[in-house]
């Protein structure tokens, strides 16, 4: 291709303007997710003390369900404040699937490729991230599995279990009390390991920071910016 | 919901598909980007965009041909022609083929704004004297917009496809370890034959 190598000028000027960073993250979901990271620590930390009540003695057994039921709760409320955003807002093209099963896989390939070697020989991520379009395809189901099927099913086994007698008869319905304890514990198992590559992996943009601060600022951290 | 204007990007350095994108998200464009006119080619099967920029010189399918097939398949879309130092010759040909405009690399934020602010702008005074076959035409493309007949069914569309997400989410993941191991076979293979031919 015949580019002619941009002046320092117009290098100057790209950097400088303000244009230049792409906005991400908007407000309601960086509010959303830190409360929620939040309240996800809180629940896993309470959970662990009503489900091992005899191995940990850091809270009473009282305390730890009271505190669990307010925080879930809480993280219910907030998950709303998510939903909300990405319904009334076009932005929900981010969280649309790839219909194209073909462009899907060969997305997921290059992506699986770029973490598993790509990154430690310091190549770019084949995934470009755009306003409309922000995650990669590992990022992309992932959410999309944990947003709207993993996170509703786990509040509502919860929700279930916070009062046995009035929904007496939908635990029924799923089969039996044992079966909703031991849905609400595995996805509970599933979210102490998600949180943990979740953070692991935020921590893989351009620099070990640049994802967080994302988070914070909503803008993207743009690669020409750390060389500065 | 999404009624954003759409533009398209066609150029096979993403970096260019990203300036795009970062100066014109933020003001009312939702930016698509292919990395080359095949690519292209598929996007523009599933979306109708008010403005495609594509470079002139790409491997495999070049700007004037990607040009040339927007230009048959939908007349009043415009299409800037990104050229990299003057190229003349490249130039008069696209004319020929009613390309909007041409943009000279580099690109500044202030000139890919201007550029798809004209584009659009010439674009709208077309439609708006044209014909009434060829307005018929415009209200068939709006509302053929995403395959759905009004705003409402926009939002409907939109909306299904989310919640929707998880499942085809799933399925991929059911058959990911199948299509993975496809993938690595082929990967392996195509290896072996490179190290093969090398000999
Ligand atoms: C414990 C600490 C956590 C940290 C440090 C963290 C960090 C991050 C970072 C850096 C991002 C931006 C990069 C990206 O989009 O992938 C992100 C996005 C996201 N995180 Fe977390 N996270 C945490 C907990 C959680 C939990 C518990 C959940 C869900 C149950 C969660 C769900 C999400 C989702 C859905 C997104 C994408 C948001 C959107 O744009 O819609 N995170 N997180």
């Amino acid at each position: 291709m015949s580019t002619i190598p941009p002046t320092q000028a117009q290098q100057n000027a790209w950097k400088k303007s303000p244009d230049s960073e792409l906005y991400i993250n908007p407000l309601p979901v960086r509010i959303w997710h830190w409360l929620n990271a939040v309240g996800f620590v809180a629940l896993i930390l309470t959970g662990i003390q009503i489900r091992y009540a005899n191995m940990f003695n850091v809270l009473s057994f009282e305390t730890a369900i009271k505190t669990h039921n307010w925080v879930a709760f809480t993280v219910i409320a907030n998950y709303f404040v998510w939903l909300g955003f990405y319904l009334f807002s076009d932005r929900i093209t981010v969280y649309h699937p790839e219909l194209n099963p073909r462009k899907f896989f060969d997305k997921a390939f290059k992506q699986f490729m770029y973490y598993s070697y790509g990154i430690f020989k310091g190549e770019p991520s084949p995934h470009k991230v755009l306003a409309y379009d922000k995650f990669n395809p590992m990022q992309s189901i992932t959410y999309q599995i944990v947003m709207l099927l993993v996170v509703p099913v786990q509040f509502i086994t919860g929700i279930m279990m916070w009062d046995i007698k009035r929904f007496e008869g939908p635990i029924a319905m799923l089969g039996g009390i044992h079966t909703v304890d031991t849905v609400h514990v595995l996805i509970f198992i599933f979210f102490v390991s998600f949180t943990l590559v979740h953070a692991y992996m935020g921590a893989l943009g351009h620099t070990p920071s640049a994802h967080f601060k994302e988070m914070f600022t909503g803008y993207e951290e743009a690669e020409e910016k750390s060389d500065q | 919901m999404n009624t954003k204007l759409q533009v398209l990007v066609i150029d096979d350095d993403a970096v260019v598909g990203r300036s795009f994108d970062r100066v014109l998200s933020d003001k009312g464009y939702q930016v698509s980007t292919a990395l080359s006119g095949e690519e292209a080619m598929e996007t523009i099967r599933e979306t109708d965009f008010d403005v495609v920029f594509t470079d002139i010189k790409m491997p495999g399918m070049d700007g004037l041909e990607v040009a040339e097939r927007i230009k048959a398949r939908c007349p009043w879309t415009p299409v800037v022609v990104i050229t990299g130092y003057g190229t003349p010759d490249n130039e008069a040909q696209a004319s020929v083929l009613g390309v909007s405009g041409f943009v000279h690399k580099p690109l500044t934020p202030e000139i890919i704004e201007s550029v798809t602010l004209k584009a659009v702008k010439e674009a709208e005074v077309i439609l708006e004297a044209a014909e009434p076959c060829e307005t018929q035409e415009v209200i068939a493309k709006t509302v053929s917009k995403a395959g759905v007949h009004s705003k409402a069914g926009l939002i409907a569309k939109n909306v299904g496809l989310f919640f929707a997400a998880p499942f085809v989410a799933l399925a991929y993941v059911i058959a990911l370890p199948f299509v993975g191991f496809y993938m690595f076979a082929k990967l392996g293979r195509e290896a072996y034959v490179k190290k093969h031919l090398s000999k």
